[in-house]
């Protein structure tokens, strides 16, 4: 923290020369000539000759205004804010350090009635473009004009060094703002400030209604308060930084908070923080001094008291952390405890603003203008790091996140991302409001505010409204570039974001001003319904068809709301979401061929296709030798979390069905039967017996469910059968396919047994045929393969299916994330999808302690998961071991010590509380080459995301491949792939031109797990691992890449077992004394090899260079 | 890559074969088989060892190249499953490994044969030592496949006579192209394959049957053979009585006295894991006490020491900008 904090103050050496500048600059203001009071259009004119404009604020002023506006040379200049009470903290992006200086204007130049119709605020307007004027003529400076939100009446004029000139202090990276302000013996009456007073008079509005008192214009009445503020607040927090040593550090500490996430100014801003400097040192104001006890406050939690000011200056950031995360400044105003009493009733304050924070000197309503949206979301983010503080063991690495890490990032901070063009909304407000609010865009964006914070209610804990913020902009322009997008980030509530029904009032017969409420707010959406308890309410309900669609609620909302409001057309309304959908669901074309046959899929009529397999295999009981204890799913079908819904295909509609659209996949299950001392106590015979008890049941199964087909799988014959090789197929009426295996627990005792003591093999096999050796290594192979198919799959599987109950959006998260993964070509092959799932976890599931079930960071969209998951791999480095506490349900655990252990085949260390040594799924890759891969896309890929903040459109380019490093690129035939309707981009030319040669093909069988691709290039794999290494999508990927290992390049001395095929150098490399008999890669006879293994299956070789 | 002519004639001892391939050369490197091994399974005089075949060649594919130098009689493969002494063995003597347990045999003229799985037949002379005939088992079905193998790996063929092995390694002038057998290639392959490894289930079901009839015969066969009864003491001639280990569960095979578990032998330690209560006191006196306390104190010290220079060493590691 020490070392933090020197790198965002200025520094103390550079300040001399703007210290000299301001010594100038006021020399030159005080000196200035007075003007003579003139109308405010002709005196504009008369500026705008010089190239100066004048910033009016709305309404704008009229010819024939009585009032005139004048220059006379300032009162008084002071050096305030921040610079002066040096607090200052360096801005985002590069910012400079802002000094603010007020000009005092003289009390001569004022009348009382200038508090009305923003009269004050046109002769502050004049009265900074004269200055402007003068500055920018006679001094070496640049300058410009910036108002913070883009509004005219806090414009001030921001002077920047110019480089070279004489008053270049350039090196402090800092710019002197100068804002005209009241001096303290101004004649405008304060009390007609108070909140409740209307100040903006329209001419229509009193014609019309003489009677009506016009509506309050509070923040009108804030912005001119503001102009008495800068000097009151200085003082206070001056105050302050004496009185407690360690305010300056705490409030350095908050605004670099503050700033990583956006409150301040950015390129990707909350809206309504903008220009709020003296809000943080406030709330530190009120951290220390605690609350105004006398506001007489009715809530349960009494008046904050003050704590100690000896407090450290961590003490001090955690303590106003936990202020913001749990007031809510709507509902619970804060008034800061002040000497005198406060200027204006706190019911009044409470009554006209929607969130109060008033400051100790009780001036104003610091957080007038910040809309209530915006601080859901500073209490949302507050909770989360207070969150991580509590939770973090190891504080250095939670260090980097709360300060050092930018966290604007907004796909990894909210759920769902909406960005609305305003550029084409037509349903403005009132024109009042306009003069409320100061300009248009802030008129809307916080009607937006209020109509999204009502009509999404408790299905999100946080709205938040994101947009850059403003910038300087010449003193030619009047006023500022309008807001041309901004994000709406929605952070979901866990239970009640994709609710399908929203509530509103009970129907009654005379129309209660509830209701009309509601129906105004839902437009024709609302209607009257009645319920199954009897009730009969006013309710909105949104239909849906999929659960991907329901997951869309919460966008389709504002998207409706905005739209009915605000005259937004919906093609302006972008979600991040669809484009992800895209990527996970079967083509619709695709899925209505499948449709026909009248079967539905998902993963629900996947689970219940199962619980039918399980009934039937019971109901099987007498008939076989051994009753059946158990079967377990261990399919990322059954757990939610495969990338594609699962689908089942019946018989009769498989022939049906064109060639790339036939893969089904297979569901792997284990049966579990009761013990038995019949069992032999040999390897080979008990793979034998379970051949026996397949075969059984698929005659039993057969014969029992009529329509249900079972038939035995057996592996490879090559092996000296150790291996758990055989297994059970069944594809069941409706077309789900099923693969089972037995799980006996002898097996483990046997195998372990043989590979001790190689002496006592398997009676089946006569002794001299194998040498020894050969078969340890069988069967370690074996009992690896059984502990991870057997024992650790069911575990997995279970703890993955809590979590998909648990975390509603963790099997997006693992969908998106493989699917992903599997789009370059590494997933299945170098990465598991088990090691996958497991790190899908680590968002959810937390890192050091539990978390509770439903703690505020837990991502609750598949899209925000997405981006934790990526941003994690990014940052991951494979030498780091990784423990993910998956399988704890909550409370507290002891971490496990982790040693990470590399091999050649796989880099990854991921253990969980079952799987200590963290190797179970990572011990064959990713290996090197893989991982490091795996870290540069996930990099690349985060700053696809971030840019898609932009353009949601943008998402597509996260799944497609780039095939420039690849050194050859095997091209197969897509109409021959049963999966290929999975590929990334399928293009359905090829299955439509397919099915017409197909219809008479009357030899193709269903064949569940058929997958010629994948069997092509295991093969590939199996035959070149020391040539070559091999890269494929698994779903339906019709590319096999392939690069040149680096050990196989160059000449070798030629060996019998060289492992690669060979050609004699040619002769004027031997030429460059090289040993004799030297061989090199036969890289073309390779090339052809795999050529001919691919007959039918590969339409083309590319090597890189070529087309 | 390099034009035929400029092709070697020999290499390290090798013959250098080129095979035309559709668009490129292959080479296969061919010599006579030499071995020093006692086990003789090849005739050492008219076997060709080949280094380098075709990925997916056949017997049939292999027998046809070689056609021109005679008849083959056979070829076995090497698989990659060859041990490590095994392999340390092959790269100083090249060749004189024992390969008859990593080969599969198989007769080209005899394709009948071919239908019958390896791991059947290799127990076949075993069998008929056997007095009381052992079932046979029923194989699963096989269709003509080919087996793929590893890149760059070997094989020996046995011809018909000594005269084709000299024919074989005579340098051919110009690429032969590589001849191409019925069984089925790419997609076609990977079909048969998938029907192949899906038997139709009374097949399954007679050997699964025949194969547990002789696991059993073979079982009762070992038992017999085993000069040992359990639960009876072994004594020999000269009056000693044999000692032997138990099983897991106590005895199970064969007699004799239980005598000490292995891990006892060697460790010293019996198998329950009760600990030892340490015999004496460690602060029993004043002095180890104090002496306990300061090792307490410094050890302390040296830890905080140690963190406070890896915290130094963190901090120099990290920047400390935000942005």
């Amino acid at each position: 923290m020490d070392a933090l904090l020197p790198n965002v103050r200025p520094k103390e050496s550079r300040k001399a020369p703007l210290e000299r500048f301001l010594l100038t600059l006021r020399s030159h203001l005080l000196a200035l000539p007075s003007i003579r009071s003139q109308n405010p259009i002709a005196a504009a004119r008369a500026l705008s000759k010089n190239g100066v404009s004048v910033p009016f604020a709305l309404p704008n002023p009229t010819q024939e205004t009585k009032w005139t506006v004048s220059f006379e040379p300032p009162s008084d200049l002071n050096v305030v804010g921040s610079w002066a009470n040096q607090i200052n903290v360096k801005k985002k992006d590069g910012g400079h350090f802002g000094v603010d200086l007020t000009v005092e204007m003289p009390s001569s130049m004022f009348q009382e009635k200038d508090y009305l119709n923003a009269r004050y605020f046109h002769k502050r307007s004049y009265y900074l473009a004269v200055i402007a004027r003068s500055i920018s003529t006679s001094l070496q400076v640049d300058t410009f004009y910036a108002a913070a939100l883009g509004d005219p009446r806090l414009t001030v004029l921001v002077l920047r060094p110019r480089r070279g000139s004489e008053h270049d202090f350039f090196n402090s990276h800092a710019e002197v703002r100068i804002i005209p302000v009241l001096p303290p013996s101004h004649p405008i009456p304060l009390n007609r400030l108070s909140p409740s007073n209307s100040n903006v008079r329209n001419q229509s509005q009193s014609q019309l209604l003489p009677t009506s008192s016009p509506s309050p214009t509070p923040i009108y009445n804030t912005a001119l308060l503001l102009s008495t503020f800068p000097k009151l607040s200085l003082l206070s927090t001056n105050a302050l930084v004496r009185s407690s040593p360690a305010f300056s550090d705490a409030h350095a500490l908050l605004r670099i908070w503050a700033n990583q996430r956006g409150y301040g100014e950015g390129s990707m801003c909350v809206h309504g923080f903008e220009g709020k400097g003296a809000w943080w040192a406030a709330v530190l104001g009120l951290i220390i001094n605690g609350e105004d006890p006398a506001v007489g406050r009715t809530g349960k939690a009494g008046a904050r008291r003050p704590i100690g000011k000896g407090l450290s200056s961590y003490q001090l950031f955690r303590a106003s952390l936990d202020f913001l995360a749990k007031r809510d400044f709507g509902n619970d105003p804060a008034f800061v405890k002040s000497a005198n009493r406060h200027m204006f009733p706190p019911d009044e304050y409470a009554s006209k603003h929607c969130a109060v924070f008033v400051d100790a000197t009780s001036t104003l309503n610091l957080l007038a203008d910040v809309p209530l949206t915006s601080l859901d979301m500073l209490r949302y983010d507050a909770q989360q790091t207070l969150e991580q503080l509590i939770d973090s063991i190891s504080t250095d690495d939670i260090f980097t996140d709360i300060f050092l890490k930018d966290q604007t990032h907004l796909s990894k901070r909210c759920d769902a991302i909406i960005r609305v063009d305003l550029l084409r909304v037509s349903k403005y407000g009132s024109a009042v409001d306009l003069m409320e609010y100061g300009t248009p865009d802030n008129a809307l964006l916080s009607a937006v505010s209020k109509v999204l914070r009502c009509g999404l209610g408790d299905r999100v804990q946080a709205i938040a409204i994101f947009h850059p913020s403003s910038n300087v902009r010449s003193i030619s322009e009047i006023s500022g570039p309008r807001i041309a997008a901004v994000h709406i980030g929605l952070v979901y509530d866990s239970e009640n974001a994709l609710r399908l029904v929203d509530h509103g009032p009970p129907a009654s017969e005379p129309e209660t001003e509830n209701t009309k409420e509601f129906r105004q707010l839902w437009g024709d959406k609302a209607e009257l319904r009645r319920f199954k308890d009897g009730r009969i309410i006013e309710s909105v309900v949104w239909e849906v068809n999929t659960s991907d669609e329901r997951a869309h609620i919460p966008a389709s909302i504002v998207r409706h709301l905005l739209h009915l409001h605000f005259g937004i057309p919906a093609a302006d309304i972008q979600t991040i979401q669809t484009p992800f959908d895209a990527k996970l669901r079967i083509r619709d074309d695709v899925s209505r061929l499948h449709q026909t046959s009248g079967s539905f899929g998902g993963f629900k009529a996947a689970l219940s296709a199962f619980d039918g397999v399980v009934r039937n295999l019971k109901a099987l009981d007498d008939k076989l030798p051994l009753s059946l204890l158990n079967v377990s799913a261990v399919s990322e079908h059954l757990r939610y979390t495969s990338p594609f819904s699962p689908f089942p295909i019946p018989l009769s509609s498989s022939l049906a069905l064109p060639t790339p659209l036939r893969y089904l996949a297979q569901i792997p299950i284990i049966l579990e039967f009761e013990k038995s001392s019949k069992w032999p106590d040999d390897i080979c015979a008990i793979q034998n017996i379970k051949l026996a008890f397949f075969e059984t049941i698929a005659t039993a199964l057969m014969a029992s469910t009529p329509g249900l087909r079972a038939s035995v799988y057996i592996g490879d014959p090559r092996g000296l059968g150790v291996q758990d090789h055989v297994s059970l197929e069944i594809l069941t009426a409706e077309g789900w396919a099923f693969s089972a295996r037995i799980w006996h627990d002898r097996e483990a005792t046997v195998l372990e047994r043989l590979i001790a003591s190689p002496k006592t093999q398997p009676l089946f096999l006569a002794p001299s045929s194998c040498p020894i050796t050969k078969y340890q290594r069988e069967a370690r192979h074996a009992l690896d393969v059984y502990t991870r198919r057997l024992i650790h799959a069911p575990r997995h599987h279970r703890a993955v299916s809590d979590l998909s109950h648990r975390y509603a959006a963790y099997p997006g998260t693992v969908r998106l994330v493989k699917r992903w993964i599997a789009s370059h070509w590494l997933l299945g092959i170098h990465i598991t999808e088990e090691v996958v799932e497991i790190i899908c976890a680590r968002p959810f599931v937390g890192t050091n302690t539990m978390l509770p079930g439903m703690a505020v960071s837990v991502p609750r969209s598949k899209e925000r998961g997405f981006a934790l998951v990526l941003e994690f791999l990014k940052e991951w480095k494979p030498e780091d071991p990784l423990f993910v506490p998956m399988y704890e349900d909550n409370g507290s655990f002891t971490k496990p010590s982790v040693v990470a252990v590399s091999s050649k085949s796989g880099v990854w260390t991921v253990s969980t509380s079952q799987d200590k040594s963290g190797r179970m799924w990572t011990s064959c890759g990713p290996d090197a080459v893989a991982a490091h891969r795996l870290r540069a896309l996930a990099e690349e890929a985060c700053k696809i995301l971030q840019a898609a903040d932009a353009d949601p459109y943008g998402v597509k380019r996260l799944f497609s491949h780039a095939t420039d490093d690849y050194d050859i690129l095997i091209e197969l035939n897509p109409a021959v792939l049963p999966r290929y309707h999975h590929n990334v981009d399928a293009d359905p030319a090829v299955w439509s031109k397919d099915r017409l040669g197909h219809a008479t093909d009357g030899e193709a069988m269903s064949l569940p797990g058929f997958d010629p691709a994948r069997m092509l290039f295991d093969d590939l794999e199996a035959m070149y691992s020391d040539t070559l290494k091999f890269f494929f999508d698994i779903y339906g990927g019709h590319r096999i890449g392939a690069i040149w290992l680096p050990s196989v390049s160059g000449g070798h001395s030629f060996r019998t077992l060289g492992g690669f095929s060979s050609i004699p150098a040619p002769k004027e490399e031997k030429k460059k004394g090289k040993a004799k008999g030297n061989v090199v890669l036969n890289q073309k006879s390779v090339l052809d090899e795999i050529e001919r293994l691919g007959t039918g299956l590969i339409q083309k070789i590319v090597l890189r260079g070529q087309s | 890559m390099s034009p035929t002519t400029e092709l070697p004639k020999l290499l390290s001892g090798f013959t250098v074969i080129p095979v035309a391939y559709a668009k490129s050369t292959h080479i296969i490197y061919a010599r006579p088989h030499v071995t020093k091994s006692k086990k003789l399974t090849l005739p050492a005089d008219r076997t060709l060892f080949l280094v380098n075949i075709p990925v997916d060649a056949t017997d049939r594919e292999i027998s046809l190249f070689f056609k021109s130098c005679g008849r083959v009689e056979r070829v076995v493969y090497d698989r990659q499953g060859l041990d490590d002494e095994q392999l340390a063995g092959e790269i100083s003597e090249s060749d004189d490994e024992d390969e008859e347990g990593t080969g599969s045999s198989m007769d080209v003229d005899t394709p009948e044969n071919n239908e019958e799985k390896p791991r059947k037949k290799r127990r076949g002379p075993k069998d008929k030592k056997a007095k009381p005939v052992p079932p046979t088992v029923v194989p699963l079905p096989s269709v003509p496949l080919r087996t793929l193998h590893k890149t760059g790996s070997s094989a020996h063929v046995v011809f018909l006579d000594a005269s084709s092995l000299e024919k074989a390694l005579v340098a051919p002038l110009k690429p032969r192209p590589w001849p191409s057998s019925e069984e089925p290639r790419g997609l076609a392959h990977y079909a048969a394959l998938y029907a192949s490894r899906r038997p139709p289930l009374d097949v399954v079901k007679a050997h699964a049957d025949t194969s547990m009839n002789l696991f059993e015969f073979k079982l009762a066969q070992a038992k017999q053979k085993s000069a040992y009864r359990k639960g009876e003491a072994i004594v020999d001639e000269d009056g000693f009585t044999l000692v032997t280990r138990g099983g897991a569960y106590g005895q199970t095979l064969g007699g004799g006295v239980g005598v000490a578990s292995k891990t006892f032998q060697m460790t010293g330690m019996t198998g329950s894991k009760k600990k030892k209560e340490p015999k004496e006191k460690e602060a029993f006196y004043a002095f180890q006490k104090a002496e306990k306390q300061r090792k307490a104190l410094l050890d302390l010290k040296k830890n905080f020491e140690a963190d406070k220079a890896r915290i130094e060493k963190l901090k120099e590691s990290r920047r400390f900008k935000p942005y």
